[in-house]
């Protein structure tokens, strides 16, 4: 193969090298024992993982990040599913325009829609740091939510819920028992797609961060700032750790669809 | 008798007032236990008319009864139909049986008495061995059974069925019809099976109905429809190809299978009309030929002839003799509106 197609074959290597090559540098410099960010590292040791422990700022904003993870996934979830119902199942008029205004925050800079959120609702309003946090980040959430959701949808049947009320379902159970389980995939990948996407943010989570109030990639920043060892390193692995897991799980779930045979 | 389903002219307007009526002024009765099929070629108002028998569209006018019950504003589920959709639809999260169990289980029925009648249903359409699969695993004709076990598993009114056959390949296409014969014949159920293939109407009818631009052109057995096709319209649709018109009968028309060729100058009987004609093409057919001949007859001067069609070529003289038992005669000289659809 490699004899065969000798420009694609130095192409693709350069490509993995330039993408995984800082990563494992990374990974490397996280478990050295020396104290600079050099690599190769001075030997191996888990100190600096030890000392991001005893780092208290990090112990904080890591709470931080995954409160506004898990709350912000839970609102665009709970206003995201009912909003691509209406779009997928019901008849609204100007239903493109109204699905497009649902990608909006894609395509708007997030750190606009940060200084739009700090001026308006953090100032404006008087509301804390995190429940602007909370906002912002679901803001930014919605439109995975409606589209990975609104994929699963789409593909699916429309006649399914035709089929259940002709068999004399209402139409909660048939929501309930068709509608509900055919969307529940897309519900999943949802789920961990918006997680991931909340706990990675910087540019909107840099603008909404009050005192006392930082989520963990904004922490890290200012850390950088500040001092530059390799407990910044340990705890990116941790970071890097954390949303492998997660996109490993949504790829065992996105196997999930075999299960419906389709 | 009653009929299981009346529509008493009904009407149904898509997207307000001013739009074209998908049907209008409908009247019809589906009798009990009877293969009602309605057919027409697409846009012809046929889905939109069994989707108001289903419940999923309210007419803009005009009265639905089942039972002898008005129905017009019942919804689907309060409906007992059984719904069999080209697209298969059944639930890809649930195994064969649950799927042909879904309607026995929202009619609450004992949870012994589901598993017997699901079972029995899909003994019904040979499908025992499948229970416990789920839907992706089978094959689209083993989906449609299924589909057609979980609307009968639950003895509806009536049977709805809307294209079911139209997925399935030419071969399995014919073999299911059968099947879908067998499973009405022996559960005595009244059935309404909307269709765009004539051959498909004619197998399985006991009363065809033949729709163009929402309205009824024709309806009865198939076997007085198909020899007398009532317009033009009716007789495009069912394969008649020769609409000529002839001194002293008229606007007529007859099918090319019953248009003889003679040499020329040679007499046709006494039962049959006789035209002079120049062959204008001969194409071959497989089994036949189709031969098209040139003749002063007014109307469509050009008459389709099936032949052997040895001999014959673009140029040649030939006499043309037409049985009068196979003249149908036409209403209506001109094609209908929409007839080329």
């Amino acid at each position: 193969m490699i004899l065969r197609r000798p420009l694609l074959s130095l192409l693709t290597a350069i490509a993995f090298v330039l993408m995984l090559g800082p990563v494992a540098i990374l990974i490397g410099v996280a478990f050295t024992a020396g104290s600079t960010l050099a690599f190769p590292p001075e030997g191996l040791s888990l100190r600096w993982f030890a000392a991001a422990l005893e780092y208290r700022p990090f112990i904080d904003a890591f709470g931080t990040s995954v409160l506004v993870a898990l709350v912000s996934t839970a609102l665009a979830l709970a206003l995201g599913v009912p909003a691509t119902l209406a779009l997928q199942r019901g008849r609204i008029p100007g239903r493109r325009v109204v699905e497009n205004l649902f990608f909006t925050p894609i395509i708007v800079p997030e750190l606009v829609l940060g200084l739009a959120l700090f001026q308006q609702v953090m100032v404006g309003l008087q509301i804390t740091a995190l429940g602007t946090l909370v906002i912002g980040h679901t803001v930014l959430l919605l439109p995975y939510t409606v589209r990975v959701v609104g994929a699963s949808l789409a593909l699916a049947d429309p006649r399914l819920e035709e089929a259940a009320r002709g068999l004399g379902a209402g139409p909660v159970r048939t929501f309930l028992r068709v509608t509900l389980p055919v969307m529940a995939p897309g519900i999943a990948s949802a789920t961990i797609l918006a997680f991931i996407t909340s706990l990675n943010n910087v540019p909107l989570s840099l603008l909404l961060t009050g005192p006392g109030v930082a989520t963990l990639p904004v922490e890290m920043l200012n850390y950088v700032q500040s001092s530059f060892d390799p407990v910044v390193a340990a705890v990116s692995v941790v970071l890097l750790v954390l949303s492998v897991a997660v996109a490993f799980a949504t790829e065992r779930l996105a196997g999930f669809t075999k299960v419906f045979g389709r | 008798m009653e009929p299981v389903v009346r529509l008493d002219r009904v009407s149904h307007r898509f997207g307000g007032r001013d739009a074209v009526a998908a049907v209008s002024d409908l009247d019809l009765d589906v009798a009990r236990g009877r293969f009602t099929t309605l057919l027409g070629p697409s846009g012809c108002g046929k889905t939109t008319t069994l989707r108001m028998i289903a419940g999923f569209l309210r007419p803009t006018s005009g009265r639905i009864l089942l039972e002898g019950a008005d129905a017009t504003s019942t919804p689907p589920e309060k409906r007992n139909i059984g719904m069999v959709f080209q697209s298969y639809a059944l639930f890809p999260h649930m195994t064969i049986t649950d799927n042909v169990a879904f309607g026995l289980r929202t009619r609450r029925l004992p949870g012994d008495e589901v598993r017997r009648r699901a079972g029995e249903a899909l003994e019904l359409v040979g499908l025992s061995h499948a229970a416990g699969r789920k839907p992706g695993e089978l094959s689209g004709g083993q989906q449609q059974r299924v589909a057609l076990a979980r609307a009968v598993a639950i003895r509806p009114s009536v049977l709805l069925l809307d294209e079911p056959l139209s997925n399935l390949d030419a071969r399995l296409r014919v073999q299911m019809r059968r099947e879908l014969l067998r499973v009405q014949r022996e559960t005595g159920l009244t059935a309404v099976l909307v269709t765009h293939d004539q051959e498909e109407a004619l197998e399985l009818s006991d009363t065809m109905v033949i729709l163009n631009a929402g309205r009824l052109e024709q309806q009865g057995d198939p076997r007085e429809v198909f020899p007398r096709p009532a317009n033009r319209f009716v007789a495009e649709f069912l394969g008649y190809d020769n609409f000529p018109v002839l001194p002293g009968a008229g606007p007529v028309t007859i099918r090319p299978e019953h248009v003889r060729l003679l040499p020329a100058r040679a007499a046709e009987g006494a039962d049959e009309a006789g035209l002079d004609g120049t062959v204008t093409a001969v194409t071959f057919q497989g089994s036949h030929c189709l031969v098209e001949v040139d003749t002063p007859a007014g109307g469509d001067a050009t008459l389709r002839s099936v032949h052997p069609g040895d001999g014959l070529r673009p140029g040649d003289s030939v006499r043309v003799a037409l049985p009068r038992r196979h003249l149908v005669a036409l209403a209506d000289a001109a094609a209908p509106a929409g007839a080329d659809r």
